[in-house]
C-alpha cells in the first residue's frame, strides 16, 4: 500500500510556513465566497469601520491613492463590513458575476 | 553502570523521562499517572535532571505547554489519568497535525462518573483516532523502555508524531517489579537528541498552526495517512537497536506466549496478560492449548502481523478493558479491529469479546478458565454463539 500525494496539492510539513508575512499565500481561504463586497469610493468617508469589522482583517487603506483596499485572497464573502458601514458605501455582488470570481473558478487559486 | 530497581510503572515512566533527558516537563495531578510528575519533581528538585519543570492549570494546559516546548525544539514530556486525558482533547489533534513528537504518559483511570480510581483503558482508548503512536505496556521495565522507544519512533525525521505511552492504572503504575535501569551512554546511541526541523525561533521566525483551505486538508490528511505508513519501519528499525543495545528481546509489535501450538488465543491488552499467562500455564495442564497475543502498538494497529499469529488458531477471545457502547459487537473496542485484521483471511477464525477489567475489576483467574470454557465451545461448533459476554453478567 501506498498513499501518493501529487506535487502541486502537497501541503507544507506541518502546515508550517514562513514568518513574518504581510499575508500568507500558501493558505489562500476565500474559496468558500458566494457574494463580494464592493466598495463606492465616493460615498467612502475613509472612517475605517470596515477595517475594524473585517474578522479575517481584508479591508486596508492604501495612502497613495487615498482609498480602502479589499484583499479578495481571505475575504469569505461574511457581509459583516456591508453591514457595518454607516454610509453604505459597500454593497454584495453575487461571486458568479465576476469573470475571475471564486465560484467560477474549477480549481480555485 | 547499568543497575536493577524494584519500581512502580509510575517510577519507571519517570525515570524513562530522566533518561531521555527530557527539557520541558508539565504537571497537573490526577491519581493514578501523578506518582510520575510526583518523582520527577523530586528528582528535578534534587538536581538529578536539567529540565524546565512547569505547573500547568490543567490538563489542557499541559499538553498546550508541552507543544509549545516541542514547536520551540525541546524534548517534552507530559502526562495524564482518566478525565484528565479526555480535559486535553482539544490539544490531541494540534499535536499530531503540527507535527510535535512530544510524550504523553497515560496510566488508565476509569473516567467519570462517578470517580473511580480503577484502571478501564477507555480514557485512552477514545483518544486513538488523533493521530498520535499509541501502545501499551504489561511490565514497569516495558514503560520505561517504552519511554525511550516512542521518544525514538515519535522524533525520527520521517515520522516526527507525538505518543501515548500507556500503562494500566495501579496494576502496573503502583505495583513494582525489577526493572533494569541502563546505561547513560547506552541511551544516548539509542536515542540521539532531538532536532526540530522547524523550531519557533526569534532568529528564523515561522508561523505554526495557521487556517487552511479545505481542499488542503484532504491532501495534509494523505500526507498524515502515508507518514503512518513508515512507522511499521522505524518500529522495526528502533526496536531491533534497542534490543542490540539494551539486550533485550522485544517483537516489535505482539507479545506472544505459548503461541506455537495453541488451539485458542486471547488477545489482551496491558498488564492482565500477566494474570493471562499465568491462566495459560494452569490451563495447559488441564489439556487446553491456550496461547496469548498482546499488542505493544494500537496505532499504527500491527494488522499484518495479528493476522498471520491468529490464523493457525481455532479461536480467539479478545478480553476488552475498555467499553465502546452501542459499537458493532454491543461492548469493548479490540474485537473490531482484531475482527477487521483477521477478514482477509481464507480461513479465519471465529472471535468473541468478554467484558472484563471494567471499572478497574479484577480480572481473575476464574474469569480466564470460564473464557476458556466458551472458548472450547467455540471450537467445537466452529462458529461464534455470542459476539460479547459481559463476564459476571451473563445468564446461565
Amino acid at each position: 500500500m501506498a498513499i501518493k500525494v501529487p506535487k502541486d496539492r502537497e501541503v507544507p510539513f506541518g502546515a508550517i510556513t514562513p514568518a513574518p508575512v504581510r499575508q500568507q499565500e500558501l493558505f489562500i481561504t476565500s474559496n468558500w465566497r458566494i457574494v463580494r463586497p464592493v466598495i463606492d469610493h465616493e460615498k467612502c468617508t475613509r472612517c475605517f469601520t470596515c477595517y475594524a469589522a473585517c474578522p479575517d482583517s481584508c479591508w486596508s487603506y492604501n495612502e497613495k491613492e487615498d482609498q480602502m483596499e479589499w484583499n479578495w485572497k481571505f475575504c469569505k464573502g461574511c457581509q459583516i463590513c456591508i453591514h457595518e458601514c454607516p454610509v453604505d458605501a459597500i454593497s454584495a455582488a453575487p461571486e458568479l458575476d465576476f469573470e475571475d470570481g471564486v465560484v467560477r473558478l474549477e480549481k480555485p487559486f | 553502570m547499568a543497575q536493577e530497581k524494584m519500581l512502580s510503572g509510575c517510577a519507571a515512566a519517570a525515570q524513562g523521562a530522566k533518561y531521555a533527558e527530557v527539557e520541558v516537563i508539565c504537571s497537573f495531578p490526577i491519581r493514578p499517572y501523578t506518582a510520575i510528575m510526583m518523582e520527577l519533581a523530586r528528582m528535578v528538585a534534587n538536581g538529578e535532571l536539567d529540565a524546565e519543570f512547569i505547573h500547568g492549570e490543567g490538563e489542557h494546559a499541559q499538553v498546550s505547554v508541552v507543544l509549545g516546548a516541542s514547536a520551540s525544539g525541546a524534548r517534552a514530556y507530559t502526562g495524564s489519568s482518566g478525565v484528565g486525558v479526555t480535559y486535553a482533547f482539544e490539544v490531541y489533534s494540534p499535536a499530531a497535525g503540527g507535527r510535535y513528537p512530544l510524550q504523553m504518559a497515560i496510566a488508565d483511570r476509569t473516567l467519570d462518573p462517578p470517580g473511580d480510581f480503577g484502571s478501564e483503558h477507555t480514557d485512552a482508548m477514545s483518544c486513538r483516532d488523533q493521530g498520535w503512536l499509541m501502545g501499551w505496556a504489561a511490565t514497569p521495565q516495558e514503560v520505561f523502555d517504552n519511554t525511550l522507544i516512542n521518544y525514538r519512533v515519535g522524533e525520527d525525521p520521517r515520522i516526527m508524531l507525538p505518543q501515548f505511552v500507556c500503562q494500566d492504572g495501579y496494576f502496573l503504575s503502583h505495583i513494582p517489579d525489577k526493572v533494569i535501569l541502563p546505561e547513560m551512554s547506552q541511551v544516548r546511541e539509542f536515542l540521539p537528541p532531538y532536532k526540530a526541523p522547524h523550531p519557533l525561533s526569534p532568529t528564523c521566525p515561522v508561523s505554526h498552526g495557521p487556517q487552511i483551505r479545505p481542499d488542503q486538508g484532504a491532501p495534509m490528511d494523505a500526507q498524515r495517512a502515508a507518514t503512518f505508513l513508515d512507522v511499521p519501519k522505524v518500529i522495526e528499525e528502533a526496536t531491533a537497536d534497542f534490543n542490540r543495545i539494551f539486550g533485550r528481546n522485544y517483537d516489535p509489535y505482539l507479545e506472544k506466549y505459548k503461541m506455537e501450538d495453541a488451539e485458542v488465543a486471547f488477545f489482551i491488552q496491558g498488564a492482565h496478560a500477566n494474570t493471562c499467562k499465568s491462566a495459560i500455564n494452569h490451563l495447559r495442564t488441564q489439556g487446553l492449548k491456550a496461547g496469548m497475543v498482546r499488542p505493544r502498538w494500537v496505532r499504527p494497529w500491527p494488522t499484518q502481523q495479528i493476522a498471520e499469529a491468529l490464523s493457525r488458531v481455532k479461536a480467539v477471545a479478545t478480553v476488552e478493558t475498555s467499553t465502546s457502547y452501542g459499537g458493532a459487537m454491543r461492548g469493548g473496542n479490540l474485537i473490531h479491529e482484531v475482527r477487521a485484521s483477521l477478514y482477509d483471511l481464507e480461513n479465519r477464525p471465529p472471535v468473541t469479546s468478554f467484558m472484563a477489567g471494567l471499572g478497574g475489576d479484577v480480572i481473575l483467574l476464574e474469569d480466564f478458565s470460564y473464557m476458556a470454557k466458551i472458548l472450547t465451545q467455540m471450537v467445537k461448533e466452529k462458529k461464534v454463539r455470542q459476539q460479547v459476554y459481559w463476564i459476571g453478567f451473563e445468564e446461565e
